[in-house]
Protein backbone atom coordinates (compact mmCIF):
# COMPACT_ATOMS: atom_id res chain seq x y z
CA UNK A 1 0.00 0.00 0.00
CA UNK A 2 1.02 3.13 -0.56
CA UNK A 3 2.54 5.36 2.25
CA UNK A 4 1.33 8.35 0.82
CA UNK A 5 -2.00 7.49 1.67
CA UNK A 6 -1.20 7.12 5.69
CA UNK A 7 0.97 10.08 5.63
CA UNK A 8 -2.17 12.23 4.38
CA UNK A 9 -4.73 10.23 6.61
CA UNK A 10 -2.73 11.03 9.54
CA UNK A 11 -2.90 14.80 8.16
CA UNK A 12 -6.76 14.61 7.80
CA UNK A 13 -7.35 13.13 11.34
CA UNK A 14 -5.13 16.34 13.01
CA UNK A 15 -6.73 18.12 11.04
CA UNK A 16 -10.36 17.44 12.29
CA UNK A 17 -9.18 17.62 15.94
CA UNK A 18 -7.89 21.25 14.66
CA UNK A 19 -11.35 22.08 13.11
CA UNK A 20 -12.90 20.96 16.62
CA UNK A 21 -10.71 23.18 18.93
CA UNK A 22 -11.69 26.10 16.43
CA UNK A 23 -15.43 25.06 16.76
CA UNK A 24 -14.96 25.12 20.70
CA UNK A 25 -13.15 27.92 20.86
CA UNK A 26 -15.70 30.21 18.40
CA UNK A 27 -18.47 28.58 20.84
CA UNK A 28 -16.57 29.96 23.96
CA UNK A 29 -16.07 33.53 22.48
CA UNK A 30 -18.70 34.88 25.07
CA UNK A 31 -17.70 32.44 27.99
CA UNK A 32 -16.48 34.82 30.82
CA UNK A 33 -12.35 34.26 31.37
CA UNK A 34 -12.18 31.61 28.77
CA UNK A 35 -8.63 30.74 27.32
CA UNK A 36 -8.07 29.80 23.53
CA UNK A 37 -6.51 26.59 22.59
CA UNK A 38 -4.57 25.52 20.12
CA UNK A 39 -3.33 22.33 18.57
CA UNK A 40 0.51 22.12 18.63
CA UNK A 41 1.22 19.48 15.90
CA UNK A 42 4.63 16.93 16.10
CA UNK A 43 6.42 14.95 13.46
CA UNK A 44 6.02 11.10 14.06
CA UNK A 45 8.72 9.01 12.74
CA UNK A 46 8.02 5.42 11.80
CA UNK A 47 10.78 3.20 11.14
CA UNK A 48 9.92 0.61 8.35
CA UNK A 49 10.86 -3.49 8.60
CA UNK A 50 13.25 -4.39 6.12
CA UNK A 51 14.73 -1.09 4.88
CA UNK A 52 16.36 2.08 6.09
CA UNK A 53 14.51 4.56 5.45
CA UNK A 54 11.66 5.88 8.07
CA UNK A 55 8.42 7.88 7.05
CA UNK A 56 7.51 10.69 9.01
CA UNK A 57 3.84 11.50 9.59
CA UNK A 58 2.39 15.17 11.17
CA UNK A 59 0.21 14.29 14.48
CA UNK A 60 -1.68 16.54 17.09
CA UNK A 61 1.15 16.41 19.93
CA UNK A 62 -0.70 18.71 22.50
CA UNK A 63 -2.75 21.48 23.30
CA UNK A 64 -1.91 25.12 24.52
CA UNK A 65 -3.79 27.94 25.52
CA UNK A 66 -3.18 31.41 25.04
CA UNK A 67 -2.65 32.94 28.01
CA UNK A 68 -3.36 36.59 26.64
CA UNK A 69 -5.61 38.46 28.67
CA UNK A 70 -9.00 39.11 27.83
CA UNK A 71 -10.04 42.36 27.57
CA UNK A 72 -12.58 43.85 30.47
CA UNK A 73 -16.02 44.63 30.40
CA UNK A 74 -17.54 47.39 33.22
CA UNK A 75 -20.35 45.57 34.74
CA UNK A 76 -20.40 47.14 38.38
CA UNK A 77 -21.17 44.15 39.76
CA UNK A 78 -20.56 44.07 43.55
CA UNK A 79 -19.21 40.48 43.74
CA UNK A 80 -18.09 41.10 39.09
CA UNK A 81 -14.09 40.52 39.65
CA UNK A 82 -11.56 40.14 37.30
CA UNK A 83 -7.67 39.87 37.39
CA UNK A 84 -5.58 42.43 35.59
CA UNK A 85 -2.54 40.11 34.85
CA UNK A 86 -1.36 36.86 36.20
CA UNK A 87 -2.76 34.70 38.46
CA UNK A 88 -6.10 32.77 38.97
CA UNK A 89 -9.00 32.95 41.64
CA UNK A 90 -8.68 29.67 43.66
CA UNK A 91 -11.96 27.71 44.31
CA UNK A 92 -13.14 24.70 46.74
CA UNK A 93 -15.19 22.37 44.64
CA UNK A 94 -15.72 18.20 45.27
CA UNK A 95 -13.48 17.38 43.00
CA UNK A 96 -10.33 19.66 44.90
CA UNK A 97 -9.48 22.97 44.61
CA UNK A 98 -9.66 24.10 41.11
CA UNK A 99 -8.19 27.80 39.36
CA UNK A 100 -10.66 30.11 37.38
CA UNK A 101 -10.02 33.62 35.68
CA UNK A 102 -14.06 33.90 35.41
CA UNK A 103 -15.19 36.20 38.37
CA UNK A 104 -18.58 36.40 38.39
CA UNK A 105 -19.54 35.70 41.79
CA UNK A 106 -22.52 35.45 44.34
CA UNK A 107 -23.26 35.56 47.82
CA UNK A 108 -24.90 32.10 48.83
CA UNK A 109 -27.49 32.09 52.02
CA UNK A 110 -24.81 31.33 54.04
CA UNK A 111 -23.15 34.90 52.98
CA UNK A 112 -20.16 33.23 51.38
CA UNK A 113 -18.51 34.38 48.42
CA UNK A 114 -19.66 31.44 45.47
CA UNK A 115 -19.46 31.30 41.78
CA UNK A 116 -22.07 30.02 39.63
CA UNK A 117 -21.85 27.16 40.17
CA UNK A 118 -22.00 27.26 43.98
CA UNK A 119 -18.74 26.53 44.43
CA UNK A 120 -16.64 28.41 47.27
CA UNK A 121 -14.44 31.25 46.38
CA UNK A 122 -11.40 30.80 48.46
CA UNK A 123 -9.58 33.54 50.73
CA UNK A 124 -6.00 33.26 51.12
CA UNK A 125 -5.85 31.05 54.40
CA UNK A 126 -7.65 28.36 52.40
CA UNK A 127 -11.33 29.66 53.82
CA UNK A 128 -14.08 30.12 52.32
CA UNK A 129 -14.91 34.07 52.11
CA UNK A 130 -17.84 34.66 54.61
CA UNK A 131 -19.68 38.24 54.43
CA UNK A 132 -21.17 39.55 58.00
CA UNK A 133 -25.34 39.67 58.24
CA UNK A 134 -25.71 43.03 56.55
CA UNK A 135 -22.58 44.25 55.49
CA UNK A 136 -23.06 47.04 53.30
CA UNK A 137 -19.94 49.16 51.10
CA UNK A 138 -18.32 46.34 49.95
CA UNK A 139 -14.85 46.82 48.04
CA UNK A 140 -12.12 44.78 47.03
CA UNK A 141 -8.39 46.44 46.82
CA UNK A 142 -6.39 45.80 43.67
CA UNK A 143 -4.66 43.93 46.54
CA UNK A 144 -7.52 41.22 47.07
CA UNK A 145 -8.38 43.03 50.35
CA UNK A 146 -11.70 42.65 51.00
CA UNK A 147 -13.49 45.38 53.06
CA UNK A 148 -16.96 46.10 54.34
CA UNK A 149 -17.19 49.56 54.94
CA UNK A 150 -14.54 50.21 57.62
CA UNK A 151 -14.07 46.34 58.32
CA UNK A 152 -11.71 44.46 56.73
CA UNK A 153 -13.26 40.64 55.96
CA UNK A 154 -10.57 38.70 54.16
CA UNK A 155 -8.19 38.37 51.64
CA UNK A 156 -8.69 36.89 48.53
CA UNK A 157 -6.57 34.32 47.38
CA UNK A 158 -4.97 34.95 44.11
CA UNK A 159 -2.80 31.68 43.18
CA UNK A 160 0.05 31.09 40.29
CA UNK A 161 0.00 27.34 39.04
CA UNK A 162 2.90 25.47 39.28
CA UNK A 163 3.85 23.65 36.27
CA UNK A 164 1.20 22.90 33.64
CA UNK A 165 -2.69 23.37 34.01
CA UNK A 166 -5.25 20.82 32.97
CA UNK A 167 -8.45 22.17 31.65
CA UNK A 168 -11.86 20.97 33.76
CA UNK A 169 -14.37 22.45 32.03
CA UNK A 170 -16.71 25.15 33.49
CA UNK A 171 -13.88 27.51 33.06
CA UNK A 172 -11.91 25.51 35.74
CA UNK A 173 -8.23 24.89 35.14
CA UNK A 174 -6.78 22.06 37.56
CA UNK A 175 -3.24 22.21 38.57
CA UNK A 176 -1.68 18.88 39.16
CA UNK A 177 1.66 20.32 39.84
CA UNK A 178 0.18 22.66 42.94
CA UNK A 179 -0.14 26.73 42.91
CA UNK A 180 1.73 29.33 44.72
CA UNK A 181 0.04 32.22 46.13
CA UNK A 182 0.80 35.39 43.80
CA UNK A 183 1.61 39.08 45.52
CA UNK A 184 -1.08 40.48 42.64
CA UNK A 185 -1.98 44.09 42.30
CA UNK A 186 -4.81 43.52 39.26
CA UNK A 187 -7.92 42.36 41.74
CA UNK A 188 -10.57 44.73 39.57
CA UNK A 189 -13.60 45.32 40.99
CA UNK A 190 -17.05 45.98 38.99
CA UNK A 191 -16.02 44.21 35.84
CA UNK A 192 -15.44 40.77 34.01
CA UNK A 193 -12.89 39.38 31.80
CA UNK A 194 -14.13 38.31 28.46
CA UNK A 195 -13.08 35.11 26.42
CA UNK A 196 -9.60 35.89 25.23
CA UNK A 197 -10.62 34.05 21.42
CA UNK A 198 -9.67 36.52 18.73
CA UNK A 199 -12.89 35.70 16.22
CA UNK A 200 -10.79 36.92 12.95
CA UNK A 201 -7.99 34.47 14.02
CA UNK A 202 -10.32 31.81 14.28
CA UNK A 203 -12.36 32.07 11.23
CA UNK A 204 -8.91 32.70 9.62
CA UNK A 205 -7.59 29.37 10.68
CA UNK A 206 -10.92 27.46 10.40
CA UNK A 207 -11.22 28.46 6.56
CA UNK A 208 -7.02 27.19 6.80
CA UNK A 209 -8.12 24.23 8.10
CA UNK A 210 -10.72 23.60 5.91
CA UNK A 211 -9.25 23.93 2.49
CA UNK A 212 -6.32 22.40 3.83
CA UNK A 213 -8.78 19.44 4.08
CA UNK A 214 -10.23 19.34 0.74
CA UNK A 215 -6.85 19.59 -0.61
CA UNK A 216 -5.93 16.40 1.39
CA UNK A 217 -9.24 14.43 0.01
CA UNK A 218 -8.43 15.48 -3.50
CA UNK A 219 -4.48 14.33 -2.97
CA UNK A 220 -5.80 11.14 -1.14
CA UNK A 221 -8.02 10.59 -4.37
CA UNK A 222 -5.28 11.34 -6.61
CA UNK A 223 -2.95 8.91 -5.15
CA UNK A 224 -6.00 6.43 -5.50
CA UNK A 225 -6.38 6.69 -9.17
CA UNK A 226 -2.42 6.56 -9.54
CA UNK A 227 -2.62 3.14 -7.68
CA UNK A 228 -5.82 1.91 -9.74
CA UNK A 229 -3.76 2.89 -12.81
CA UNK A 230 -0.87 0.89 -12.12
CA UNK A 231 -3.31 -1.70 -11.29
CA UNK A 232 -4.62 -1.50 -14.57
CA UNK A 233 -1.65 -1.50 -16.18
CA UNK A 234 -0.31 -4.66 -14.89
CA UNK A 235 -3.15 -6.53 -15.65
CA UNK A 236 -3.00 -5.41 -19.27
CA UNK A 237 0.57 -6.91 -19.78
CA UNK B 1 -17.04 15.60 12.92
CA UNK B 2 -17.43 16.80 16.49
CA UNK B 3 -17.05 20.59 15.44
CA UNK B 4 -20.66 20.40 14.02
CA UNK B 5 -22.43 19.66 17.81
CA UNK B 6 -19.89 22.44 19.25
CA UNK B 7 -20.80 24.72 17.05
CA UNK B 8 -24.85 23.33 17.37
CA UNK B 9 -24.01 24.42 21.25
CA UNK B 10 -22.61 27.65 20.73
CA UNK B 11 -25.53 28.65 18.72
CA UNK B 12 -27.63 27.69 21.31
CA UNK B 13 -25.60 29.81 24.20
CA UNK B 14 -26.07 32.89 21.46
CA UNK B 15 -29.85 32.24 21.08
CA UNK B 16 -30.23 32.15 25.11
CA UNK B 17 -28.56 35.21 25.47
CA UNK B 18 -30.52 36.72 22.72
CA UNK B 19 -32.97 35.59 24.60
CA UNK B 20 -32.25 37.19 27.87
CA UNK B 21 -31.49 40.21 25.97
CA UNK B 22 -34.70 40.70 24.31
CA UNK B 23 -36.59 40.32 27.89
CA UNK B 24 -34.66 43.00 29.12
CA UNK B 25 -35.60 45.43 25.75
CA UNK B 26 -39.11 44.15 26.50
CA UNK B 27 -38.73 45.45 30.10
CA UNK B 28 -37.45 48.79 29.57
CA UNK B 29 -40.41 50.31 31.06
CA UNK B 30 -41.25 47.86 33.42
CA UNK B 31 -41.33 49.72 37.14
CA UNK B 32 -38.08 48.47 39.27
CA UNK B 33 -37.39 45.76 36.90
CA UNK B 34 -33.67 44.69 36.99
CA UNK B 35 -32.01 43.55 33.91
CA UNK B 36 -30.69 39.96 33.61
CA UNK B 37 -26.94 38.88 32.23
CA UNK B 38 -26.38 35.47 30.33
CA UNK B 39 -22.89 34.46 31.55
CA UNK B 40 -21.66 31.42 29.93
CA UNK B 41 -18.70 28.38 30.68
CA UNK B 42 -17.07 25.74 28.67
CA UNK B 43 -18.35 22.12 28.46
CA UNK B 44 -16.34 19.05 29.97
CA UNK B 45 -12.85 18.27 27.84
CA UNK B 46 -12.51 15.44 26.34
CA UNK B 47 -8.38 14.06 27.13
CA UNK B 48 -6.98 12.26 24.70
CA UNK B 49 -3.70 12.77 26.14
CA UNK B 50 -3.66 13.89 29.86
CA UNK B 51 -0.72 16.51 30.52
CA UNK B 52 1.24 14.71 33.19
CA UNK B 53 1.63 11.57 31.89
CA UNK B 54 5.51 9.96 32.16
CA UNK B 55 6.40 9.38 27.95
CA UNK B 56 9.91 7.49 29.05
CA UNK B 57 11.68 5.82 31.89
CA UNK B 58 14.03 8.95 32.75
CA UNK B 59 10.30 10.71 33.76
CA UNK B 60 9.77 13.05 31.49
CA UNK B 61 6.12 14.29 31.50
CA UNK B 62 3.82 15.25 28.83
CA UNK B 63 3.58 18.93 29.17
CA UNK B 64 0.26 20.12 27.83
CA UNK B 65 -1.57 16.86 26.19
CA UNK B 66 -4.13 16.77 23.98
CA UNK B 67 -7.66 17.71 24.97
CA UNK B 68 -10.43 18.95 23.00
CA UNK B 69 -13.27 20.92 24.88
CA UNK B 70 -17.18 20.02 23.82
CA UNK B 71 -18.86 23.68 23.31
CA UNK B 72 -20.38 25.88 25.73
CA UNK B 73 -23.57 25.90 28.13
CA UNK B 74 -25.39 28.60 29.93
CA UNK B 75 -23.80 28.18 33.75
CA UNK B 76 -26.50 31.49 34.68
CA UNK B 77 -29.02 33.85 34.03
CA UNK B 78 -28.49 36.62 37.11
CA UNK B 79 -30.08 39.32 37.87
CA UNK B 80 -27.77 42.54 38.15
CA UNK B 81 -28.79 44.58 41.38
CA UNK B 82 -28.39 47.89 40.06
CA UNK B 83 -30.45 50.80 40.92
CA UNK B 84 -33.11 52.30 38.07
CA UNK B 85 -33.73 55.77 38.63
CA UNK B 86 -36.67 58.04 40.11
CA UNK B 87 -39.54 58.93 38.52
CA UNK B 88 -41.36 61.49 40.25
CA UNK B 89 -45.19 60.94 40.32
CA UNK B 90 -46.63 62.09 43.06
CA UNK B 91 -48.77 59.76 43.88
CA UNK B 92 -49.26 59.64 48.02
CA UNK B 93 -48.80 55.38 47.85
CA UNK B 94 -46.29 55.79 44.84
CA UNK B 95 -43.32 54.00 46.68
CA UNK B 96 -39.42 54.01 45.57
CA UNK B 97 -36.92 52.06 47.38
CA UNK B 98 -33.29 53.92 47.35
CA UNK B 99 -30.94 51.78 48.39
CA UNK B 100 -31.57 47.71 48.60
CA UNK B 101 -34.38 46.20 50.06
CA UNK B 102 -37.79 45.04 49.10
CA UNK B 103 -40.97 45.20 49.60
CA UNK B 104 -42.69 41.84 51.64
CA UNK B 105 -46.85 41.60 50.26
CA UNK B 106 -48.76 38.90 50.77
CA UNK B 107 -50.32 36.80 47.90
CA UNK B 108 -53.98 35.14 48.43
CA UNK B 109 -52.93 31.41 49.35
CA UNK B 110 -50.98 33.51 52.47
CA UNK B 111 -47.96 33.09 50.73
CA UNK B 112 -45.10 35.69 51.13
CA UNK B 113 -43.92 37.45 48.14
CA UNK B 114 -41.22 40.47 47.17
CA UNK B 115 -41.61 43.20 45.33
CA UNK B 116 -39.37 46.90 44.88
CA UNK B 117 -42.28 47.95 42.32
CA UNK B 118 -43.87 50.64 45.07
CA UNK B 119 -47.01 51.57 42.82
CA UNK B 120 -49.08 50.62 45.63
CA UNK B 121 -53.07 52.05 46.05
CA UNK B 122 -55.69 51.71 48.39
CA UNK B 123 -58.67 49.05 48.43
CA UNK B 124 -62.16 49.35 50.03
CA UNK B 125 -60.95 47.73 53.47
CA UNK B 126 -58.73 50.82 52.99
CA UNK B 127 -55.24 48.00 52.89
CA UNK B 128 -52.22 49.09 51.08
CA UNK B 129 -52.42 46.98 47.85
CA UNK B 130 -50.11 46.42 44.87
CA UNK B 131 -51.52 47.01 41.55
CA UNK B 132 -52.61 43.54 41.05
CA UNK B 133 -54.80 43.65 44.84
CA UNK B 134 -51.83 41.81 46.62
CA UNK B 135 -51.68 43.87 50.47
CA UNK B 136 -48.33 44.54 51.98
CA UNK B 137 -47.16 42.31 54.75
CA UNK B 138 -47.20 45.31 57.43
CA UNK B 139 -50.88 45.23 57.11
CA UNK B 140 -51.06 48.95 57.58
CA UNK B 141 -54.99 50.02 57.06
CA UNK B 142 -55.78 54.02 56.55
CA UNK B 143 -59.05 55.38 58.50
CA UNK B 144 -61.57 55.92 55.36
CA UNK B 145 -61.76 59.12 57.13
CA UNK B 146 -58.01 60.11 56.47
CA UNK B 147 -57.53 63.31 54.57
CA UNK B 148 -53.97 62.79 53.25
CA UNK B 149 -51.17 60.07 54.01
CA UNK B 150 -47.34 60.66 54.49
CA UNK B 151 -44.51 58.10 54.63
CA UNK B 152 -41.60 59.12 55.79
CA UNK B 153 -38.08 57.94 54.61
CA UNK B 154 -38.03 55.38 57.79
CA UNK B 155 -41.33 53.82 56.50
CA UNK B 156 -43.62 55.80 59.16
CA UNK B 157 -46.92 55.66 57.91
CA UNK B 158 -49.08 59.59 59.29
CA UNK B 159 -52.38 59.87 58.72
CA UNK B 160 -53.81 63.46 58.61
CA UNK B 161 -57.66 64.12 59.78
CA UNK B 162 -59.78 67.06 59.18
CA UNK B 163 -59.63 69.76 61.67
CA UNK B 164 -56.56 68.37 63.42
CA UNK B 165 -53.50 70.00 62.54
CA UNK B 166 -51.65 67.16 63.61
CA UNK B 167 -50.72 63.83 61.96
CA UNK B 168 -51.56 60.67 63.68
CA UNK B 169 -48.88 57.73 63.02
CA UNK B 170 -51.22 54.58 61.77
CA UNK B 171 -48.33 52.00 61.14
CA UNK B 172 -45.15 51.06 59.68
CA UNK B 173 -43.58 49.73 56.66
CA UNK B 174 -40.85 48.11 56.79
CA UNK B 175 -38.31 47.01 54.27
CA UNK B 176 -37.02 43.16 53.72
CA UNK B 177 -33.52 42.51 52.95
CA UNK B 178 -31.99 38.78 51.72
CA UNK B 179 -28.35 38.16 52.08
CA UNK B 180 -27.79 37.01 48.54
CA UNK B 181 -30.85 38.72 46.16
CA UNK B 182 -29.63 37.24 43.00
CA UNK B 183 -31.08 33.97 44.39
CA UNK B 184 -34.40 35.05 44.54
CA UNK B 185 -36.91 33.28 42.13
CA UNK B 186 -38.72 36.17 39.66
CA UNK B 187 -42.15 35.09 39.77
CA UNK B 188 -43.29 37.59 37.29
CA UNK B 189 -45.55 40.59 37.87
CA UNK B 190 -42.61 42.25 39.24
CA UNK B 191 -42.58 39.06 42.46
CA UNK B 192 -40.32 37.34 43.39
CA UNK B 193 -40.05 34.57 46.30
CA UNK B 194 -37.91 33.21 49.02
CA UNK B 195 -35.39 30.19 48.05
CA UNK B 196 -32.86 28.16 49.48
CA UNK B 197 -30.01 30.13 47.55
CA UNK B 198 -31.85 33.53 48.42
CA UNK B 199 -31.37 32.85 52.48
CA UNK B 200 -33.37 34.03 54.94
CA UNK B 201 -35.54 37.18 55.13
CA UNK B 202 -34.63 39.87 57.67
CA UNK B 203 -37.06 42.46 58.19
CA UNK B 204 -35.47 46.10 58.88
CA UNK B 205 -36.96 49.83 59.26
CA UNK B 206 -36.03 51.75 56.07
CA UNK B 207 -32.79 53.59 56.48
CA UNK B 208 -31.35 50.76 59.35
CA UNK B 209 -28.08 48.70 59.13
CA UNK B 210 -27.49 49.57 55.37
CA UNK B 211 -31.31 48.90 53.46
CA UNK B 212 -32.75 51.37 51.65
CA UNK B 213 -35.00 54.33 52.58
CA UNK B 214 -38.78 54.85 51.27
CA UNK B 215 -39.07 57.74 48.51
CA UNK B 216 -42.93 58.67 49.24
CA UNK B 217 -44.46 60.10 45.27
CA UNK B 218 -41.45 58.33 43.32
CA UNK B 219 -41.40 55.01 41.47
CA UNK B 220 -38.62 53.24 40.49
CA UNK B 221 -37.80 53.00 36.72
CA UNK B 222 -36.35 49.95 34.93
CA UNK B 223 -32.91 49.93 35.09
CA UNK B 224 -32.43 48.24 31.55
CA UNK B 225 -29.82 50.60 29.92
CA UNK B 226 -31.09 49.75 26.13
CA UNK B 227 -27.85 51.00 24.75
CA UNK B 228 -26.23 48.71 26.19
CA UNK B 229 -28.66 45.94 25.63
CA UNK B 230 -28.54 46.52 21.49
CA UNK B 231 -24.75 46.02 21.60
CA UNK B 232 -25.11 42.96 23.59
CA UNK B 233 -27.28 41.99 20.99
CA UNK B 234 -25.24 42.88 18.14
CA UNK B 235 -22.21 40.74 19.64
CA UNK B 236 -24.83 37.95 19.93
CA UNK B 237 -25.79 38.19 16.45
CA UNK B 238 -22.41 38.04 15.27
CA UNK B 239 -21.19 35.01 17.86
CA UNK B 240 -24.35 33.10 16.49
CA UNK B 241 -23.13 33.85 12.74
CA UNK B 242 -19.56 33.00 13.26
CA UNK B 243 -21.27 29.42 14.91
CA UNK B 244 -23.25 28.95 11.91
CA UNK B 245 -20.35 29.53 9.85
CA UNK B 246 -17.98 26.94 11.46
CA UNK B 247 -21.27 24.47 11.36
CA UNK B 248 -20.90 24.97 7.20
CA UNK B 249 -17.09 24.72 7.30
CA UNK B 250 -17.27 21.36 8.96
CA UNK B 251 -20.26 20.21 6.90
CA UNK B 252 -17.85 21.08 3.74
CA UNK B 253 -15.24 18.76 5.29
CA UNK B 254 -17.73 16.38 5.74
CA UNK B 255 -18.78 16.81 1.78
CA UNK B 256 -15.32 16.08 0.77
CA UNK B 257 -14.94 12.77 2.53
CA UNK B 258 -17.90 11.47 1.09
CA UNK B 259 -16.66 12.46 -2.30
CA UNK B 260 -14.03 10.18 -1.78
CA UNK B 261 -14.69 6.29 -3.36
Amino acid sequence: MSSAIYVQLARQEGLVKEMNTIANNLANSSTTGYRSDQGVFAEYVVGRSGSADSLSMGVLGGHAFSEMPGALKMTGGTFDLALQGDGYFLLETDRGQRLTRAGHFQLNADGELVDPFGNRVLAEGGNPITFPQGASDIRFGSDGIISAGDFIVDRLAVVEPEGNMRRDGASYFEAPGGFAPTGTNGVTQGALEQSNVSTVLEVSRMIEVQRAYEFGQALLEREDQRVDQVIQMTRER
Amino acid sequence: MKALQIAATGMAAQQTRVDVISNNIANMSTTAYRPRVAEFSDLMYQQYMTPGTITSQVGTVVPAGIQIGTGVRPSTVSMTVAQGTMSQTGGELDLAIDGSGFLEITLPSGEAAYTRDGKLSRNPEGEIVTMDGYPLADGVVIPNDARRISIGRDGEVTAYFDNEPDGQSIGQISLVRFVNEKGLEASGDNLFKQTSASGDPERLVPGVDGVGVLRQGYIEDSAVDVVKEISDLIEAQRGYELNSKVITAADEMLAATTRLR
